[in-house]
């Protein structure tokens, strides 16, 4: 297996002095949002955010290295229960990691080492008793590009439940799984097609569906939209709202505009694998308290 | 106004940039590549020409085959490739499906002809099979959950109920080995296996039910569920029910049509289970889609060509040629005197061996390419010894076959006191020789397979066993079959080795088992090269190259064409 693909985030290295750190308290004074208001918080109002809402995923001073490079440095943040977390930063500036440390996807990498503390439900995901495959099961994932299985629509959805040994009731949560995912209405005539005839928003929306058939704890999305045409990115959009219902969708986005739709808390990173601020989406993105990122937002970096 | 002409100098007209050098070499390129495959094509020429003697022949015979033979198929040929091409495809697979269907069944009778394994043997082995299989999908419905016990259900059933323990001829290899050691310890331990048990069954049902529900039952299970896949929209139960219970009534009326006919009821059965109903299936379909029918008609062109044509020889008293490469070539022994030499037990050794080539070197080779692809580590000391490993094995590739010759020697007839020149020994010897290639060409498969959907098995919580299992092996496996099969038609015409390994020139009699004297197709063709009877050197020995070398085109034909059917469907 080849690394490449795996280690393509998190490896460049910036200079970060170009940035000036000692404007980093002047906050916006007269607080105007610095993306279009009606984007960035329309979302977040309809859906009435739970005040004070559980944290499932806590990370603390977690350090990532690739052999000598350091892909994260010392981040520490709170992920709230059933509410769209959104990651947003340059490439390079170990988003991506940060997720992939999650479900420890990063294990699959040879050279990556992992240091600090991600707790998942109050359990250090990286204690030596934690299975990284048990984990996996709790906390699904979907990718940039999709990638559904070569086998039939069912089979892909069933996947996860197979791996685990059921084998009753396949086809109730297989059509359930369609349905969340909003697809059932497109494929239910054709289950036993192949998945790779589906159209790349389809195709995506049967990875979500296979995420989800298994009914994880935590959603990992890695910019989900990416590889996609604008009505199918808008249809994934919706869906996410949607699923934060019932999952903690944790989203990595290159799309300001993406993340100021459809997320409720917005960590922005910046090169060098620093988490520069994390807040609620509106704050963020109307009267962020770092300078750095505020010029990220308003698109005069990155 | 535009600039005139002569002032453009950019075009190039003037020749400032020359393309001599890369001209010189396309056409020397060309050149080289059509002299070699011409040569080669003039050489397989001279030689069939040795084996067919077409000249021997009456004009009047060529002419009748040329109109009624040659002249429509290969005018259907060109109209499917100009108009037609899913036509020509059906065609191809027409003719291909009951002629692959036809070597199986041939391969079948042997085997149960020199009664290798004897019907009841047979049914015995299916009946085995069947109750593992069984049992293992029983222990994965009730018990789900119990990993461990599923390894051992796994390999355990199948141990027990085909071999009960140890089958003996692993136990006898273990001791021969453990005597070498001077061990005290020897391999006994043994239970009647199931097959055993049915075997010593007093009522055994008739021999022709148990070729047809040892055979024709799995056979036609296996297409059931192939033809319900592909066609979704209709309840999976009912077409493989069709199909099953049309395949059995078919091979019955065997025993009770077929001698009336004058056919034996085996090899009624055997070419109904491996010819008529997979050619039946698959015209069905072709039917059902209406895609590509017209092709269906160059197998009854061909057919129906050959018939006429054989009747109107007889007719006019044309005579055929005096070919060398005929059916009593196919299935006698050698002889001193060229008209009667045969071909027959190089031919049923030489398959024997490449069934011990394929069962030692593909689960050894997909193994090793697995484990180095998908478990070694990349990185550190252990990545550094798997790129030794890596090379190593590249390096073996080239190793002259002598040398895996004089390695099987020493290492099986030497040391595991097994009998030079057996079967067993001359497959083992060549299935070493094409391990490495068999590696190499896996990992290539495996490598093929995108990272993307490891990632997504992994992500969804599947172990590597899983992954491995469910989403590589199944993508690499047309691309490690096709380097499998290339690699077994590459070894089967390998002749250094079973020099070595002290197998004789001319065997008379065909093996009966693995550990008799092997006759090899390369060995014989060789050994015809020195006799001095000139319509031997000649005659004989280019039937017994045409004969080897149309049995590795049809292995490398199916090779590409499994490769191409699963490229498109991927």
């Amino acid at each position: 297996m080849t690394n490449e693909e795996l280690t393509t985030d998190g490896r460049t290295e910036s200079d970060e002095s170009t940035y000036d750190s000692a404007s980093d308290a002047n906050a916006d004074p007269d607080g105007e949002p610095l993306v279009e208001q009606s984007i960035s918080v329309e979302g977040s109002d309809e859906r009435s955010t739970p005040t004070n809402p559980e944290t499932v995923i806590e990370s603390r001073g977690l350090d990532v290295f690739y052999g000598e490079t350091q892909a994260l440095q010392d981040v520490s943040m709170e992920i709230p229960e059933k509410q769209v977390t959104a990651m947003i930063g340059p490439s390079g500036c170990g988003k991506s990691t940060f997720l992939r440390c999650i479900n420890r996807m990063n294990d699959l990498i040879d050279i990556a080492r992992v240091e600090g503390e991600l707790l998942f439900e109050g359990k250090n995901v990286y204690d030596p008793d934690v299975d990284p495959v048990a984990l996996r099961r709790r906390i699904g994932m979907v990718f940039q590009h999709p990638n559904p299985f070569p086998k039939s629509i069912y089979d892909n959805v069933a996947y996860g439940l197979r791996l685990r040994g059921h084998t009753e009731d396949l086809d109730q949560v297989v059509e359930d799984s369609l349905k969340k995912a909003a697809l059932w209405d497109e494929v239910k005539d054709q289950l036993q097609k192949s998945a790779l005839d589906l159209s790349g928003g389809q195709q995506q929306r049967l990875c979500i569906a296979r995420a989800i058939a298994v009914d994880p704890a935590v959603l990992l999305m890695d910019e989900p939209a990416s590889a996609l045409d604008p009505i199918a990115t808008s249809k994934i959009e919706d869906l996410i709202e949607e699923l934060a219902e019932e999952y903690t969708v944790v989203i990595v986005t290159h799309n300001m505009q993406q993340a100021a739709r459809i997320s409720d808390k917005t960590a922005v990173f910046l090169t060098g694998g620093e988490l520069v601020e994390f807040d609620d989406t509106e704050s963020i993105f109307e009267n962020p308290a770092n300078q750095r990122v505020e010029d990220y937002i308003t698109g005069k970096f990155g | 106004m535009a600039t005139p002409k002569e002032t453009i100098e950019w075009a190039g007209e003037t020749g400032t940039v020359s393309q001599l050098r890369g001209e010189v070499f396309k056409y020397g390129c060309l050149g080289a590549v059509s002299f070699a495959l011409l040569s080669v094509l003039v050489l397989l020429l001279y030689v069939a020409a040795d084996a067919f003697q077409p000249f021997t022949a009456d004009p009047g015979w060529h002419l009748t085959f040329f109109v009624t033979l040659v002249v429509p198929v290969v005018g259907t040929s060109v109209w499917y490739y100009r108009r037609d091409e899913p036509a020509g495809e059906v065609a191809i697979a027409t003719l291909g499906i009951p002629i692959i269907g036809l070597l199986l069944a041939a391969a079948l009778a042997v085997v149960l002809s020199i009664e290798l394994v004897s019907v009841a043997e047979l049914f015995a082995l299916t009946v085995a099979t069947a109750v593992s299989v069984g049992v293992i999908v029983a222990h994965a419905r009730f018990r789900p959950r119990a990993a461990f016990e599923r390894l051992v259900v796994l390999v355990g059933a199948p141990v027990v109920a085909l071999f009960g323990i140890l089958p003996e001829e692993v136990t006898m290899v273990v001791n021969i080995t453990l005597r070498q050691l001077d061990a005290p310890v020897r391999l006994t331990t043994r239970v009647v296996s199931l097959r055993e048990l049915v075997l010593s069954v007093p009522y055994l049902p008739l021999p022709w039910l148990m070729l047809v529900l040892a055979v024709t039952l799995p056979v036609a299970a296996g297409l059931g569920v192939l033809v319900a896949r592909r066609r979704a929209s209709e309840d999976s139960r009912t077409v493989i029910g069709m199909v099953v219970g049309g395949a059995l009534a078919l091979a019955s009326l065997g025993p009770f049509v077929g001698p009336a006919l004058g056919i034996d009821p085996v090899v009624w059965i055997l070419v109904v289970t491996f010819s008529v109903v997979p050619l039946g299936v698959y015209v069905e379909g072709i039917v059902r889609r209406q895609d590509g029918v017209p092709g269906l008609a160059f197998p009854v062109l061909l057919v129906g060509g050959i018939l006429l044509g054989a009747v109107l020889v007889e007719q006019f008293g044309f005579a055929p040629p005096d070919t060398w490469l005929d059916w009593q070539f196919l299935t006698s022994v050698h002889s001193r005197t060229p008209e009667d030499a045969g071909f027959y037990p190089p031919i049923v050794g030489s398959v024997m061996m490449m069934i011990v080539i394929a069962l030692a070197a593909f689960p050894v080779g997909v193994g090793a390419a697995i484990y180095l692809e998908e478990y070694a580590p990349d990185s550190g000391l252990g990545g550094k010894f798997v790129t030794l490993v890596e090379i190593n094995i590249g390096n073996l590739a080239g190793v002259p076959s002598v040398v895996y010759g004089l390695l099987g020697l020493a290492l099986f007839i030497r040391i595991l006191t097994m009998p030079a020149g057996s079967v067993i020994v001359g497959g083992l010897a060549i299935g070493l020789l094409i391990l490495p290639i068999v590696i190499i060409s896996a990992q290539e498969a495996l490598r093929a397979v995108p990272d993307s959907h490891r990632e997504a098995s992994y992500g969804m919580g599947a172990t590597r066993w899983q992954t491995t299992r469910n989403v590589v092996l199944p993508q690499a496996m047309p691309g490690i079959l096709t380097g499998t099969i290339l690699a077994v038609g590459r070894a089967i015409g390998e002749t250094a080795p079973l020099l070595m390994i002290g197998a004789a020139s001319s065997v008379r009699l065909a093996p009966n088992g693995f550990f008799d004297q092997l006759p090899a197709m390369p060995r014989q063709i060789y050994a015809w090269s020195t006799n001095l009877q000139p319509e031997i050197r000649h005659g004989v020995l280019a039937a017994g190259v045409v004969t080897l070398v149309v049995v590795l085109l049809v292995m490398n034909g199916t090779a590409i064409i499994v490769r191409n059917k699963f490229q498109r469907e991927a």
